[in-house]
């Protein structure tokens, strides 16, 4: 099958500053994918390229085939009806209300005036906004007022939804809401969903896939899985996953060596977990097997894209432990030995 | 007070209505493209012309640097050009305009200038026109602001008239120089403060109250 975005070798530079160094990916129909970086790594830059704002200066950006960095203003014009976008800041005209809003990508489009509020209608069901037509963006919350951003995005049926931090300015609750109506919508209309953000949190939500972008570049390309894997040697995804993964107990961080002790000991590890490991009684098959009593400290399984997935850390004491960490080596996803501290501190 | 004093203020008050409503209509009708203009080819702009964009904002610093009654005066030939005569209240109109022009692309620069880049993004990545980005979002976006400067301009107006007795324009400043100040007559004078203070205070709510309306 075709992609429905394919990015060959872009490049783009402003003045001696390199935002975006050959970058290239290519996404399926129907893919959800987030596209993660902090700030400065040229995720914005990618963002204007790909919603045709910025021509790329090298490579190029196909677009249901089309290939936008060689379209003229005037085609472009056209190219960018096919994607949505759904901004941080929402967008929303003050001037207009909400049906308003929603009606300006129609009007754009050229849809015959007569069938606007017959779609404002579907796309307000749609988005949980049954009602709100003429309420202006002033009387919404910040929930909301995306809600309506989304069903603009949505309005002139675009091939491809492109949300820049569209869940950064609002609250944990409303990300929770608008994150799932977003997974919806992948659901039921099959939409393709590119997610720009700096949270690792949102994307661990429901992206199917996760590209890494770090000082222009393109680092990582894989399931979240993928990059936990990575993420022991990669400093860049390290970070990132910062915000996501359990971090040491102060008191064990305090005391935490770097080498094994000569005093009796515990060794603090790190397990990644998924799938059938996940559901693998670990803890019970150390003690019968090693004798290696194992604490939980931190961390616990959750569902990461749809899987049943564990980021632990745990205390291991006990007679053959380096048999003990040969086993989880081989019956997990990824192991990592954190440091040792003292068994009475 | 008499009732001739009374026919006067009434006359004068007529005729700086006259003035002030034409010349910020005038004002408005053309500073607005003006103003439209200097920030399409400004910088960052929907039609970069950097060249023309100072050019234009170099002729208008240059009539708002002129103070409104050597205006007047230099205006003459103009005046007698555009209106077939340099003297009264139509007369007056043509320089209260040329002054009020600027004046006005100044405050709606600055309006359109506040409007959310942000939106005109949004609005140019749904694939929408120039045209419909002036009209739908700078022009609609600014509409409370662009209400609060034509407020500010016909204030400005109303003051400006009062200069225009100097080629018989008439009005209600004539009318407080001529009578109150040159002959004396306290009760003109005060009569003509009276009227100034109801007319701008009439204009300035009203304008708010339209400003706030269209806030949302």
């Amino acid at each position: 099958m075709r992609p429905i975005l394919d990015i060959q070798h872009v490049t783009h530079a402003f003045g001696h500053h390199t935002a975006l160094h050959d970058i290239s990916f290519s996404i399926k129909q129907g893919e959800v994918v987030g596209l993660i970086g902090r700030s400065g790594a040229g995720k914005s830059t990618l963002l204007r390229c790909l919603c045709a704002l910025e021509r790329p200066q090298q490579g190029h950006i196909l677009l249901d085939g089309v290939d936008l960095t060689t379209q003229t203003e005037r085609q472009l014009v056209r190219a960018r009806r096919k994607i949505g976008l759904v901004f941080q800041h929402f967008n929303l005209l003050t001037s207009r209300t909400v049906a308003g809003n929603i009606a300006l990508p129609l009007q754009i489009a050229g849809r015959p005036r007569k069938d606007h509020a017959k779609r404002i209608a579907e796309l307000l069901a749609l988005v949980g906004l049954e009602g709100f037509e003429d309420k202006y963006p002033s009387q919404l919350s910040g929930g909301q007022k995306q809600r309506v951003g989304i069903a603009r995005a949505l309005a002139a049926e675009p091939t491809l939804l492109l949300c820049d931090e569209a869940t950064s300015a609002l609250d944990p609750e409303s990300t929770n809401s608008i994150l799932a109506l977003l997974a919806d919508i992948n659901r039921t209309l099959g939409l393709t969903i590119i997610l720009i953000t700096h949270e690792m949190e949102v994307v661990r939500r429901f992206a199917q896939r996760i590209l890494v972008l770090d000082h222009g570049r393109l680092v990582e390309d894989g399931s979240l899985l993928d990059i936990l894997r990575d993420g022991q040697e990669n400093q860049t995804l390290h970070k990132l996953l910062a915000d996501i993964r359990p971090s040491l107990p102060a008191f064990i961080a305090e005391n935490l060596s770097p080498s094994p002790l000569t005093e009796p000991h515990k060794t603090i590890i790190r397990l990644v977990l998924s799938g059938d490991s996940a559901t693998t009684p670990l803890f019970s098959m150390l003690y019968a097997h090693y004798a290696v009593k194992a604490t939980l400290l931190q961390g616990g399984v959750t569902t990461i894209s749809q899987r049943l997935s564990g980021d632990i850390i745990l205390s291991l004491e006990g007679e053959h432990i380096e048999q003990a960490l040969a086993f989880l080596k081989t019956a997990t996803q990824s192991m990592e030995v954190l440091g040792y501290v003292p068994s009475h501190p | 007070m008499s009732p001739l004093i009374l026919k006067l203020i009434l006359q004068s008050t007529e005729q700086t209505l006259e003035m002030v409503l034409a010349s910020t209509a005038i004002s408005v009708l053309l500073g607005l493209p003006l103003a439209l203009f200097m920030i399409a080819t400004g910088p960052r702009g929907l039609y970069r012309l950097p060249f023309a964009a100072r050019l234009i904002g170099m002729i208008v610093d240059a009539v708002r640097a002129v103070p409104f009654i050597i205006l007047l005066v230099l205006l003459i030939p103009v005046t007698r050009f555009v209106a077939g005569t340099s003297l009264g209240t139509e007369a007056a109109i043509v320089p209260l305009s040329i002054a009020g022009i600027p004046y006005f692309a100044r405050i709606a620069e600055m309006a359109l200038r506040e409007v959310d880049s942000g939106l005109i993004d949004a609005v140019r990545a749904m694939g929408g026109t120039r045209l419909t980005i002036i009209r739908s979002v700078l022009i609609a976006e600014a509409m409370p602001s662009l209400v609060t400067g034509v407020t500010v301009t016909l204030i400005s107006m109303v003051g400006a008239s009062a200069m225009a007795g100097v080629i018989g324009a008439g009005g209600l400043g004539d009318l407080a120089i001529r009578y109150g100040y040159q002959r004396f007559n306290t009760t003109v004078m005060f009569g003509v403060v009276v009227v100034l203070i109801i007319m701008v205070s009439v204009m300035q709510i009203l304008g708010n109250a339209l400003a706030r309306w269209l806030k949302h």
